[in-house]
């Protein structure tokens, strides 16, 4: 309650015309997007620009917000739209150069910059290769550890469909992870 | 229980991924490209609008200057072609109008000649009343002379209708009695 009201009285601050209020948003939410970020656009480990872009949309449509949510709802519906947006200018570009897929797709596991396993790596393929409808809901409740109120608030969806997505996805992940999780 | 294994898993893949690196967000870059995106939505349809403008005048001067095509032409002889047409069918009209109006008048005219005809001649009649009276007055000098032997009020009625009546036929007849009578009185007297 005390942080919604933080989140109320910086809009306010930003609608009155105070900038320093958006510098301090950025510097409150700035990780949780970042990782939110990393986590849809399947852990590329570059997510700055995204980021960068997501808090430019912010910062245009503050003016308009009106608190009927919580800033960080708000925020994380804006970060869906633009890693949205981003993956599909990314598979744009990896289309017109289809012969450079794998090596674009998943670039930070190629580079050789984190030390990672090949199971776990394959859990992060099958993460990143569901569809959106279904990536969206698995990240955000099982990683980000959202309740399901909230989630289909973020995502404009009833809870039925968001259960309904979740069980879904879970069945693809069984499919494509049974050898790991052995069922 | 499957739930918790996948959510386990994929916070472990999570966390395997490794971190992401230091996210730095620029908020005065931000606040430029904003500055930036907000004059072009201002500057963007006055801009379309001014291209807009410029283009349809550029296209009236095109159109204006420009000989018409043969297609062109032969629209503005047709669109002639049917002015005239119409010019021709409307005095068509309008003399079929004026020889129907006549024509109604004419039936009109016909309509009061006969109901004018059916009246009656009020001279004949008078004629008819005069010739009825006098023969009237004829007979009953005849059935005074030869039925009742009243020989003067006779000869009055015949005088009466020689008098009242002198050009009618009975006038004719009443003085060919009266000279019969005359002779029968000189038979007599002799």
């Amino acid at each position: 309650m005390a942080e919604k009201n933080d989140d109320e009285l910086l809009v306010e601050q930003f609608h009155r015309g105070d900038e320093s209020a958006f510098e301090r948003i950025v510097k409150q939410y700035s990780a949780d997007i970042a990782i939110l970020t990393n986590r849809l656009l399947g852990w590329p480990g570059d997510v700055e620009d995204v980021t960068q872009d997501i808090f430019l949309a912010a910062y245009l449509g503050l003016k308009k917000f009106r608190c009927e949510c919580s800033l960080k709802s708000w925020l994380f519906t804006i970060t869906i739209n633009k890693c949205r947006s981003s993956r599909y200018k990314r598979r744009l570009r990896l289309r017109r150069f289809s012969q450079e897929i794998n090596r674009f797709s998943f670039s930070s596991d190629s580079d050789g910059k984190h030390i990672d396993t090949d199971e776990f790596r394959h859990v992060r393929r099958a993460v990143a290769a569901l569809p959106a409808k279904y990536r969206e809901p698995v990240v955000l409740r099982y990683l980000q550890e959202i309740g399901t109120d909230e989630i289909s608030r973020i995502l404009g969806i009833t809870t039925n469909t968001l259960n309904v997505r979740l069980s879904r996805a879970r069945k693809r992940l069984r499919d494509d992870l049974v050898e790991i999780i052995g069922l | 229980m499957t739930e918790d294994k996948i959510k386990n898993l994929l916070q472990q893949a999570d966390k395997a991924g490794g971190g992401i690196a230091p996210v730095e967000v620029n908020v005065s870059a931000i606040r430029r490209r904003a500055r930036r995106k907000n004059i072009i939505n201002f500057i963007a349809p006055l801009s379309a609008a001014a291209v807009l403008m410029v283009a349809l005048s550029i296209l009236g001067v095109v159109f204006r200057t420009t000989e018409p095509t043969q297609e062109e032409r032969k629209i503005a002889l047709l669109e002639t072609q049917i002015k005239q047409l119409q010019i021709r069918t409307d005095a068509a009209l309008s003399l079929i109008q004026e020889v129907l109006e006549d024509e109604q008048k004419q039936h009109r005219l016909d309509e009061l000649k006969a109901q004018l005809a059916s009246i009656p001649d009020p001279l004949e009649e008078v004629r008819q009343q005069v010739d009825k009276t006098a023969f009237i007055l004829v007979y009953e000098a005849d059935r005074l002379y030869n039925e009742l032997n009243q020989t003067d009020s006779a000869v009055e009625n015949y005088n009466r209708v020689i008098k009242l009546f002198p050009e009618n036929r009975w006038a004719k007849v009443a003085r060919q009695r009266l000279s019969e009578i005359e002779k029968r009185k000189t038979n007599q007297t002799i």
